[in-house]
């Protein structure tokens, strides 16, 4: 390791040379003759230097100046000062603690004593400051985490809405950009600007009640019925009920407070036509008035199920000319001051969410919540979420195979598919290539079926596949193009792959076991000779058929 | 022949202390034989002569540091007195004690030198 750099500083050589032969051993040793000079030294090498031992009475700047100036400077993150005087009276001693000094050294010099208390004294710096930088690190990934938490949470409400994740998220900015501004006006809300973020945290929650609200009301296309509009409100109410159920110990903190005023009366207005409590004014918390201006300015600007979005200019219209109830009209001005930065920083998000997201590293919410994995568009509407679809290969996995299909009614014909080979294309290549093998071909295989067909990845290189009504005519020849397909596919950089499957067809009503079992049956008959397609047609009027009637094509 | 034990007895020093302090004979020896070359006491009367009490003081100072660094300890008693003079303003004091200082100071070197000698021999 390399030694740590300590800076002597002092007008007497003799004394500088008495401390250099006492440390000279253990620390590289930088000397200066003057209080200047040592901020000299100190202006350029800082980062370096661990412990300053500095003399207090010295020609041109002092040890007090010193001092004075490394405070000044806040230069003193990075090393300790130690005093070294052979005037250790209790005034110069108090005076160098009170200017930043670490601990002194008196007169005279002990050596013994001299490289324990300075190496003590780096110790304790060193590691003072690495348990500071170990809470800054904790703090900030605490609050990264509590971020993600909230962020899930109000997610969980928004996706049974049908709205989008950005709406937690712009709401959670616009009620910080609107605490800012209204803190430049007025501090007659008591806010601190160190509320501010936890205030916009707190907003992310303002919905957690409409969890407890049916999904037909909350996404009903058209008007709601008074009835209907009864329930809805008492999102609000309940969210606030939610909350106070919390354990007691949990009231106390600040998050709880806002977030509880937050549910509860975000829907208020200032003239008192709000709900649930109709309170007027600032009855309602400053939290829940900023909140509910942003949530109604972020539903204005958002697509929802029964209403079109609409532009920034017209939303900020709207709501100025109160077309969305009465707001506070001091929240109403710093509306209107963030507005221009409202509209840079949001417009981005709303002209193609798609790329956005994907290029910036946020968590896409939409995407882990509703499944919607954009390759496979096509099973969409089957997959409520990733416990159905493998990983790899972004088609169905074996869970839904089992827990979906084998029970499954009206299939009407099913394949198996075995990619040949595949176990060579692993071993030569790598596990990387054949993931990417698998990926192609589960994808081509993807492109071939329709929409309301299933692609299942079964096992390790094998494929099933399930067509809902489905001509039996075009049976064969649907499997024909699939094993062709899959013929053509070129693996990027790797031009000697070819790849090719058997492939064991089955088209007839029958007892899903049955079918399935058959079709396996149909694929090792081509997998013995490979890139080949076997197709057994059942009779219908029959429940098993132990001869099929096949009709295999050697290709 | 006289050894550094012998000369600390001589000029006034605690030749014990310096030892335990610094540990190894060789280095007390070394700091010792340097202080021949330190000037703060002739920056001191230098200074006395010009009236320049703030450079007086400091060099006095740094002197009395010396000292007790090697423990000098009658020289730092004269040299200590001096300082406290300057520091309280009492120049005149501080005259009056300068002769004492200058008394000890070249003792001290005589002795000193006296040891050298018989070393290097």
């Amino acid at each position: 390791m390399e030694k740590q750099k300590i800076l002597i500083v002092d007008d007497s050589e003799m004394n500088r040379d008495l401390l250099v032969d006492i440390l000279e051993d253990q620390y590289h040793i930088i000397e200066v003759d003057n209080g200047q000079k040592a901020l000299e030294i100190l202006e350029k090498q800082r980062d370096e230097i661990s412990l300053v031992l500095l003399d207090i009475m010295m020609p041109e700047l002092d040890g007090f100046g010193v001092l004075n100036q490394i405070q000044h400077n806040q230069w003193n993150d990075s090393f300790a000062v130690m005093m070294i005087s052979a005037d250790d009276s209790p005034e110069n001693i108090k005076k160098a603690y009170n200017l930043g000094a670490f601990d002194y050294i008196s007169r005279p010099f002990d050596a013994t004593i001299v490289q324990r208390r300075v190496s003590n004294t780096m110790c304790l710096y060193a590691r003072q400051k690495h348990l500071e930088e170990l809470v800054v690190e904790q703090f900030i990934e605490n609050e990264q985490n509590n971020k993600l938490m909230i962020a899930i949470l109000s997610h969980i409400v928004e996706f049974r809405n049908g709205e989008s994740g950005a709406h937690v998220l712009h709401v959670n900015r616009l009620t910080e950009l609107l605490l800012n501004q209204l803190i430049l006006h007025t501090d007659r809300y008591g806010i601190a600007p160190s509320d501010v973020p936890m205030i916009s945290i707190a907003s992310s929650l303002h919905d957690i009640g409409k969890i407890a609200i049916a999904e037909e009301i909350l996404n009903k296309p058209g008007r709601l019925t008074d009835e209907e509009f009864a329930i809805m409100k008492t999102h609000t109410t309940i969210g606030a009920d939610m909350l106070s159920s919390l354990p007691a110990e949990q009231h106390d903190f600040a998050l709880f407070g806002a977030a509880s005023e937050i549910c509860r009366w975000h829907h208020e207005r200032y003239d008192g036509r709000g709900y649930p409590d109709g309170l007027v004014g600032d009855a309602i918390p400053i939290s829940a008035q900023v909140v509910s201006l942003a949530d109604v300015y972020d539903a204005l600007t958002s697509e929802r199920c029964y209403k079109k979005a609409f532009s920034h200019e017209t939303a900020i219209r709207m709501i100025l000319d109160g077309k969305c109830g009465a707001f506070n009209p001091i929240l109403l001005q710093c509306l209107e001051e963030i507005a221009p930065i409202v509209k840079k920083e949001f417009s981005n998000t709303v002209v193609n969410k798609d790329s956005i997201q994907r290029s910036s590293k946020k968590i896409d919410y939409d995407r882990i919540f509703s499944g919607q994995i954009n390759s496979y568009d096509s099973q969409q509407q089957k997959i409520k979420n990733l416990l159905y679809v493998d990983s790899l290969t972004e088609v169905f996995n074996r869970r839904y195979f089992d827990e979906k299909i084998q029970n499954a009614e009206n299939i009407q014909a099913v394949a198996m598919i075995d990619v040949d080979n595949f176990k060579t294309v692993n071993d030569t290549y790598g596990h990387a290539v054949g993931d990417i093998v698998l990926h192609s071909i589960a994808q081509a295989l993807l492109s071939t079926v329709r929409k309301s067909d299933a692609v299942i990845r079964y096992g390790g290189d094998e494929f099933a596949i399930v067509f809902y009504r489905f001509p039996a005519e075009a049976f064969e020849a649907r499997l024909e193009r699939m094993r062709i397909l899959i013929s053509e596919i070129k693996v990027p950089d790797y031009p000697d792959i070819h790849l090719s499957i058997s492939v064991g067809g089955v088209y007839g009503s029958q007892p899903n076991k049955d079918v399935f079992k058959i079709a396996d049956q149909m694929m090792y008959k081509s997998k013995q000779v490979k890139n080949k397609v076997s197709v057994c047609f059942l009779d219908c009027n029959k429940t098993c058929q132990d001869e099929p009637v096949e009709s295999d094509r050697k290709i | 022949m006289m050894t550094l034990k012998d000369g600390y007895a001589k000029f006034g020093g605690d030749y014990e202390s310096v030892l335990s302090r610094l540990r190894k004979e060789k280095t007390v020896q070394k700091f010792v034989f340097k202080f021949l070359n330190d000037q703060s006491f002739e920056t001191f009367e230098a200074m006395m002569k010009e009236e320049n009490y703030d450079e007086a003081l400091r060099a006095v100072h740094t002197l009395k540091g010396i000292c007790q660094n090697l423990s000098f300890d009658r020289l730092f008693e004269s040299s200590n007195a001096v300082t406290q003079a300057l520091k309280a303003g009492d120049t005149e004091k501080a005259r009056a004690l300068m002769p004492k200082l200058a008394e000890d100071y070249q003792l001290l070197i005589k002795v000193v030198l006296e040891c050298k000698q018989t070393m290097e021999e």
